[in-house]
């Protein structure tokens, strides 16, 4: 019975895979997804190194035992013959003593194997060189770039991007505005608890230029799924001159308060692509209602006309949960981005004459709120 | 042959309806009845929960419900499944069998053990209640982790959430108690503590860890109440408290609240597995000091649950983990060596024990990587670890609990339940349960956390998020043939006779159903298998007669 349940998920699982192609690819496919992501820090290529060690042992561990259990079962069956008992055996004291001391070594080793691991990736320099600090708060990510004795705050990132230079350590220091928060990347391998009133922090060097996906894994409510953010590991020379850019921006944005800043009071955007929008009254010739609520858009699809600036009336009905719009073409350049800023708010946004097409509008903080705006 | 001869004290003669007897009864295994209906009543509740859980996330995109919707569908599934059906159905099992396994009339306090079952509909309907409440039923998930428990974000069906379970908290505390009283002091003549089944060592070592754990759990879900209703901060970190603290307390009740939902399954599987191989289990005595092992262990591992909070002291909680592996290995070794050499009968209660062997095994091993703290960084909190503990607990007890079912069930009722339905549902039931949680190891390998309403359809994991809802809908398939099984094996299945599966242990040697008073005779008790040593006292060479029985200890 048990040998016709196992034929059946097998030839099940080898039929959907014959469904979709060759199926030798697909089996290396399978193989690959019983092994995390590849890793793309260096702390995270030390823990895919215990992973393989562990998964190992793991896996003889299991066709050991899976196959006692499958030879018992083939060769015990009861037969018509078996009128006799069979042997009553109650017990053999070495056989419990092999099969305790055996495990007991095995599971030492894998403490001290992971123990010397953790021991690496656990490392916190505090002087490292790139300091920054994520900050979670339902539901979105910030990061501040701070000064290298990590006492000051240079510049807030709203944007849920962090810009980090590949080959540097970067020291991470994690604040909860509210609830717990995880900081996780899986191409790290790695994630740590946000935890209010205490600041945790670890240090992580990306070993390769790229852009990699982060999430919160530490339910935090309704928003929970929509938390994400993306680690962007860039060149150290193209790392500086933007750091030192973003520097500059927050350095002339408060020179000139009040005239620019919104109402809610928080910093405009950093990393704004060259059609910012300045919060204005000044109306296209039509006007839009969008409203988000529940990190959600309420509006799925917009209609403007083609080669006429119009305006989109931004209703953010999230208390305290920032949201923008950022309009991107085809080829998902932004063409216009508006001010991210917290609910209950609304904001116009100007938006410039676009071109014919077909445009989806994100939220920058939260990119799974989307929509298709049309123009024509 | 020498018999005890019982003198059953005399019940209340008169009439009453049935409904009436049901209601007032303090007959144990009336008593253990109920906790099985009650226990699989909230069972298909949590698991409706479930499927909606699995329609949402069968695709990418917010198709069914709303991510409040979402969240409180997953919280009252896991606290449901845990609290109302793994924990009171093994309870239910232990009530029924215990006194009989023991040769005892019944539980030590009868009345108590009414009281502790009538508070569980109690508190799994406040629980479920939260439904009804301004604001929905509590939605940080089974951990309740502060402070997004805290009145700031959860409403009124957290406070329902709390009280709900203080009552079932109440309920499992005054059990272990009688539990304990009854192992210890109602015995039958003969039956020395290492001649108890080792499904009654499990309940035994289950009921020391709920005494306990339980009033540790109690009083932080009291620190949660006052939090929430009087202005306390014990778990609020803008006002002097602290957020982990309530991780700390849960954690110190909910991981020996692991084993309180596996060690009794792993006593069923016990008795189950050498009666179908006609074998005495291999190494009793092994037996009865990893379930010990297990228990006392079972205390120092809590905090493997925070490897991530950066709060804790990673290397002790580690080896600590990795550790209590070892007792759990000894099990599995004397369970083969048990069907080693044996003669082994195909029939639906061995087939849901090998179900257990297998599945329970892969949830053990992959408990494994979380005990590597670095692995535990990259798996923690992600889908991997919703396989894991739904290998443990739905692979390990609730497959354990089925077989519980098709193996007493002839000695509650009196009729067998029937074997090819048994079989299907079986088929239905492993292949349903594989294709929905293996597929979760992936999508946590591949960076999916847990408790997300929606995931991008760009993340890659729209596939294994389907082929695991199709596995969900598999296992509420199988439901159908157990229930109609249960139907008609009460009004037509065969006659079961005292002892239909040949068993060892004394419940067998009743009438089935057995008298209100358990037993008119008891045979004597010379070994952990007085049936058996009963059933070939003739045939046993080189004895005769009461001598029957092994001079010497078992196992030893």
């Amino acid at each position: 019975m048990l040998g016709i349940a196992t034929l059946v998920v097998v030839v099940v699982f080898l039929g959907i895979l014959a469904a979709r192609g060759n199926v030798v690819d697909q089996l290396g496919n399978v193989w690959g997804s019983f092994f995390p992501p590849a890793a793309t820090s260096t702390q995270g290529s030390e823990i895919r190194g215990l992973y393989d060690i562990v998964f190992l042992l793991a896996a003889i561990i299991f066709l050991l035992v899976e196959g006692l259990i499958v030879f018992a079962v083939v060769r015990y069956r009861r037969k018509p013959t078996d009128t006799e008992l069979p042997p009553q055996i109650h017990g053999n004291n070495l056989l419990e003593v092999i099969w305790t001391l055996v495990p007991t070594l095995l599971v030492l080793f894998l403490f001290f194997v992971s123990w010397r691991t953790l021991n690496d990736v656990d490392r916190v320099d505090a002087a490292a060189p790139v300091q920054v600090r994520a900050v979670a708060a339902r539901f979105q990510w910030s990061f501040e770039y701070l000064s290298p004795d990590g006492k000051q705050i240079q510049f807030k990132q709203f944007e849920p991007k962090m810009f980090v230079p590949v080959g540097q350590k970067v020291h991470l220091r994690l604040q909860s505005a509210d609830v717990i928060h995880a900081f996780y990347v899986p191409q790290f391998l790695f994630k740590r608890d946000v935890v209010p009133g205490k600041e945790n922090s670890f240090d992580f060097t990306a070993d390769q230029a790229g852009t990699f996906r982060g999430q919160c894994a530490e339910l935090c409510g309704e928003g929970h799924f929509a938390m994400q953010f993306t680690v962007e590991a860039v060149p150290p020379d193209q790392f500086q001159s933007w750091l030192q850019q973003q520097i500059d921006n927050a350095a002339k944005q408060s020179q000139q308060p009040a005239a620019s800043a919104p109402a809610s009071g928080q910093p405009p955007a950093s990393g704004q692509p060259p059609a910012s929008a300045a919060p204005s009254g000044q109306a296209g010739a039509t006007t839009l209602a969008l409203t988000a609520k529940g990190i959600a858009y309420e509006q799925q699809s917009l209609e403007a006309q083609a080669q006429a600036p119009f305006t989109i009336a931004f209703d953010n009905q999230d208390d305290g949960i920032p949201h923008n719009v950022d309009i991107h073409d085809q080829g998902g350049n932004s063409v216009f981005k508006g001010q991210i800023f917290p609910g209950v708010a609304t904001q116009n946004y100007a938006v410039p004459a676009l071109p014919a097409g077909t445009y989806q509008f994100v939220c920058d903080v939260h990119p799974n709120m989307t929509g298709t705006l049309t123009v024509k | 042959m020498a018999t005890t001869v019982l003198h059953p004290p005399t019940t209340a003669p008169g009439y009453r309806s049935g409904l009436y007897e049901w209601v007032t009864t303090t007959d144990h295994k009336k008593i253990g009845i109920l906790y099985l209906v009650n226990s699989f009543i909230f069972f298909f509740f949590a698991g409706l929960l479930a499927l909606g859980v699995r329609a949402e996330l069968a695709q990418p995109g917010i198709q069914f419900f709303a991510p409040t919707t979402y969240n409180e569908l997953f919280t009252i599934h896991g606290s449901v499944m845990i609290f109302l059906f793994i924990i009171p159905i093994l309870a239910g099992f232990g009530n029924y069998v215990v006194p009989l396994m023991i040769g005892a009339p019944d539980m030590a306090f009868p009345r108590i053990n009414a009281l502790s079952f009538w508070m569980l509909p109690l508190g799994g309907l406040m629980i479920a209640a939260g439904f009804l409440a301004g604001g929905g039923a509590a939605a940080a998930g089974w951990t309740s982790y502060t402070p997004l428990s805290e009145a700031k974000y959860m409403g009124v069906g957290e406070d329902l959430w709390i009280l709900g379970l203080v009552l079932v908290g109440t309920s499992s505390i005054l059990g272990a108690v009688n539990f304990l009283v009854t192992i210890f002091k109602l015995r039958a003549p003969g039956m020395t503590m290492f001649r108890i089944p080792i499904l009654v060592w499990t309940v035994l070592v289950t009921a020391v860890l709920v005494l306990m754990a339980t009033p540790v759990f109690t009083s932080a879900l009291i620190m949660l109440f006052i939090d929430r209703n009087y202005g306390g901060h014990f778990f609020d970190p803008a006002s002097g408290g602290n957020a982990i603290l309530w991780q700390n307390v849960f954690w110190f009740y909910s991981h020996p609240a692991v084993y309180v939902m596996i060690l009794p399954a792993m006593g069923m599987i016990s008795e189950i597995v050498p009666v179908f191989s006609r074998k005495p289990l291999f190494g009793y005595r092994a037996f009865v000091f990893a379930t010990a092992g297990i228990g006392a262990l079972g205390f120092s591992v809590w905090a493997h649950h925070m490897f991530t909070t950066g709060s804790v002291y990673l290397p002790f909680f580690s080896l600590m983990t990795a550790l209590i592996g070892v007792p759990t290995g000894v099990k599995f070794f004397n369970w083969i060596a048990t069907m080693i050499r044996g003669q082994l009968r195909f029939s639906t209660p061995f087939l849901f024990s090998l179900g257990f062997l297998t599945m329970f095994l892969i949830g053990g091993i992959n408990g494994a990587f979380s005990a590597a703290v670095p692995v535990d960084f990259a798996l923690h909190d992600t889908y991997w670890v919703v396989a894991h503990l739904h290998y443990v607990l739905f692979g390990g007890s609730v497959f354990g609990v089925m077989a519980g079912v098709y193996y007493w069930f002839p000695k509650m009722t009196g009729r067998m339940l029937n074997e090819t339905i048994g079989k299907i549902q079986f088929v239905l039931m492993f292949v349903g349960f594989n294709l929905t949680f293996f597929p979760m190891h992936m999508l946590g390998l591949a960076g999916m956390p847990r408790r997300i309403a929606d995931y991008s359809s760009a993340a890659g994991w729209s596939e294994l998020n389907l082929l695991a809802s199709i596995g969900g809908f598999t296992i509420a398939t199988s439901m159908l043939p157990f229930l109609w099984n249960i139907f008609v094996s009460l009004r037509n299945g065969e006659i079961a006779g005292d002892d239909p599966w040949e068993a060892n242990t004394l419940e067998w040697a009743t009438s089935s159903p057995p008298p209100p008073y358990n037993f008119d005779r008891l045979p004597p008790i010379r070994s952990e298998r007085p049936l058996f040593d009963l059933r070939h006292a003739a045939s046993t060479v080189g004895h005769a007669g009461a001598a029957a029985a092994p001079a010497t200890e078992p196992g030893a």
